[in-house]
């Protein structure tokens, strides 16, 4: 739902016509694996291959069918996918998930969290919402402990701690 | 009479401080994800399931169904207070919901949709208490054909009943069946689709799926939209509650009719969205103040809160009598009831004796605690939503990406999660429905193995789905429900053919 004064940055179709390629070749992707195993009629009944085949095939044809109305009704397609503006939104927010997600294998789950969630709320100051720096030191740090506790301590469910937590183990192996 | 036997048994194992605790937590993180953008019920439900692995079955599916009431609950006070709704199931609760509150009812709003929404899943367990062991009894004699055809069936009423596009659903269906199919063949063992990539071994988890499709999607598709919250305030004290509980025994047919809507839509995978606004629309039809609809009527809260709720109840009835989840939370929920050792089916009910009754018992008294629990805290949770968005979605993120790691304690589980993100913000602007594809990776292991059970005792003969008047009679259901859409037009093209010649007839 793009403003009225946005200007368009792709049509819909275009997106319709990408999409349905893309499960297309998820759709051949099965295919082609399932063809790999053995499709047919094995020793033991159908071999492991012989199920995935056809949904494999299922998922082509579907798509090809998207693919085809979306090419067939273009006109009804023609409206904005999303605006400029709003995609600029968007990936606003995804970009830095991705950096975060990224991120997270060197540093580890903690530390990621408490840049990512302190880097957004430092985007809204400079954006001209009023977070103090001290909120903008605490509430990340808080959510992580919170993280920290419920996950690792509680539910004893380990969190990968990366730099932390080679910081931790280093000064543990310190200590006499 | 029997049920009664086991659901006393099941009231005196449940009736203890850990699970009257674990209750409350379960509704007032239910509520927690009901009301915050981006999480929801399937969703709150997969970040939770990691943490349940170390439990007993009882405590853990206690926890999660009483985190779906709660969800279920939250939706409708973002409906009702910001115009919001917070699960799709509650959009049908804005229509009338937001205007009360914007003429200062938002008091008497929340307690009429929270006392129908208790009512409806009443009604909803009522089902289940009284049908559910007849249904799995008479599911005993299922073979494999059989199995498969129910699975058909369920698969099929999506495709032919969804408001999307049914190609879109194929589509969404097959590539949560190709999800299940990554990883270990569970007949022969043999690793299939994995090409040699390590991190595909072990398959893909439908948990990462939700949390990323309905998590990450809805966060990106909040952004997109500039979502402000702009909400009414609520004030509920105890006189608002006493005098509309007073006025909503007269809505006594508005409310045996959704709840039978929502029945029927729950345990037929129509799920709660297709309920609510099913039902909104028949209260509207039959009402008196048709007129006053979509400006503030009460009677356009209950009608939808009514059958949403009881749709949601009755899910579970499909779910564990036959292994079908009637909705994506209940596809979550029975992926839960494998990881733990459960099999889902006619079977539970005989070897899982206690954990069946054990549940049914505290949906009754889930279902309670929420709604005494969701009125105590209305204005606690009605200001998390004041909390400005540069907090909480970066928060939001932090725990959809801590939940996707702690499946399987993988990184590449987080960096999936965001690619189904991705996936979810594209599939939700272009109309394609989510829910079929977690159903579809939940049970498509199970569907393949009833499968080729099939194949294997007819020798590769599609035949055998019409072997007996049973299995037939569920194979022709399915494909007529497969074929629903064309059939409608048809039936109507035929009317208004017949009504036409017949009125050439009379003129």
């Amino acid at each position: 739902m793009s403003t009225t004064n946005d200007a368009p940055l792709v049509a819909t179709r275009w997106v319709e016509i990408g999409l349905a390629l893309f499960t297309a070749a998820l759709g051949g992707t099965l295919i082609y694996g399932s063809l790999a195993i053995g499709i047919g009629w094995g020793d033991a009944g159908p071999e492991a291959g012989y199920f995935p085949f056809y949904i494999g095939l299922l998922l082509s044809c579907a798509s090809l069918g998207n693919l085809l109305l979306a090419v067939v009704r273009r006109q009804a397609m023609a409206e904005a996918f999303v605006g400029r503006r709003a995609f600029a939104q968007v990936l606003a927010v995804f970009v830095p998930i991705a950096v975060y997600v990224a991120a997270m294998p060197f540093m580890g789950i903690y530390l990621a969290s408490v840049l990512f969630i302190g880097g957004f709320m430092w985007r809204a100051r400079k954006a001209g919402q009023g977070h103090r720096w001290l909120t903008i030191a605490l509430i990340p740090c808080c959510a992580a402990l919170a993280s920290y506790l419920i996950f690792a301590v509680w539910f004893k469910v380990p969190l990968q701690a990366g730099v932390l937590g080679d910081l931790a183990s280093y000064l543990g192996g310190l200590r006499p | 009479m029997s049920e009664i036997d086991s659901l006393m048994q099941g009231l005196s194992l449940i009736l203890t401080a850990h699970h009257l605790g674990l209750m409350v937590v379960g509704v007032l993180l239910g509520i927690l994800v009901g009301v915050l953008p981006g999480l929801g019920a399937p969703n709150g439900v997969a970040l939770l399931l990691p943490l349940t692995f170390t439990m007993e079955p009882v405590s853990a599916i206690i926890l999660l169904s009483c985190m779906y009431w709660g969800a279920l609950f939250g939706g409708s006070i973002t409906s009702i207070l910001f115009n919001i709704p917070g699960e799709p199931s509650s959009v049908a609760t804005t229509f009338d919901g937001y205007p009360m509150a914007r003429n200062g009812q938002a008091g008497e709003a929340l307690t009429a949709a929270f006392t129908s929404a208790l009512l409806g899943a009443l009604m909803g367990v009522l089902l289940l208490t009284f049908l559910s062991t007849h249904i799995a009894k008479f599911a005993m004699e299922f073979s494999s054909p059989e199995f498969f055809a129910v699975y058909l069936l369920a698969f099929c009423t999506f495709i032919g009943l969804s408001k999307n596009p049914p190609l879109k659903t194929v589509v969404a269906m097959m590539i949560g069946f190709g999800m299940a199919a990554v990883g270990m063949d569970t007949v022969s063992g043999e690793l299939r689709l994995t090409f040699d990539q390590p991190w595909l071994l072990s398959g893909l988890s439908f948990e990462v799926a939700v949390i990323g499709l309905f998590g990450i999607g809805e966060i990106l598709c909040t952004v997109e939209e500039g979502l402000v919250f702009r909400g009414e305030r609520a004030r509920i004290t105890p006189m608002v509650i006493l005098r509309t509980w007073a006025k909503l025994p007269r809505y006594w047919l508005t409310w045996l009719r959704s709840a039978l809507v929502g029945c029927w839509m729950g345990v037929t995978p129509g799920g709660p969205t297709a309920a609510s606004f099913m039902s909104y629309s028949l209260a509207r039809r039959f009402s008196k103040n048709r007129e006053r609809f979509g400006s503030g009527e009460v009677e356009g809260v209950i009608a939808p809160e009514t059958a949403d709720h009881s749709a949601g109840t009755s899910a579970l009835l499909p779910m564990l009598t036959l292994g079908i989840p009637g909705s994506a939370t209940a596809a979550v929920m029975l992926g839960g009831l494998m990881i733990w050792g459960l099999h889902p089916g006619p079977t539970l009910f005989v070897e899982q004796h206690d954990f069946v009754w054990g549940l049914i018992a505290s949906m009754y008294l889930g279902n309670v605690v929420s709604l005494i629990v969701v009125l105590a805290t209305v204005p606690l949770f009605a200001s998390i939503l004041r909390i400005p968005f540069s907090i909480i979605a970066p928060i939001i993120i932090m725990v959809c990406a801590i939940g996707a790691y702690s499946v399987h304690n993988s990184m590449t589980d987080v960096g999936l999660m965001l690619v189904f993100g991705a996936l979810g913000y594209l599939f939700k602007k272009l109309g394609y429905p989510i829910a079929p594809l977690v159903l579809a990776a939940v049970l498509g292991d199970k569907a393949e193995d009833a499968f080729r059970q099939s194949m294997l005792f007819s020798d590769g003969q599609l035949s055998i789905f019409w072997s007996n008047p049973l299995v037939g009679s569920l194979t022709c259901a399915a494909l007529v429900m497969l074929c629903w859409p064309l059939l409608a037009k048809g039936i109507n093209g035929l009317r208004t053919l017949l009504g036409r010649t017949l009125a050439r007839r009379i003129a």
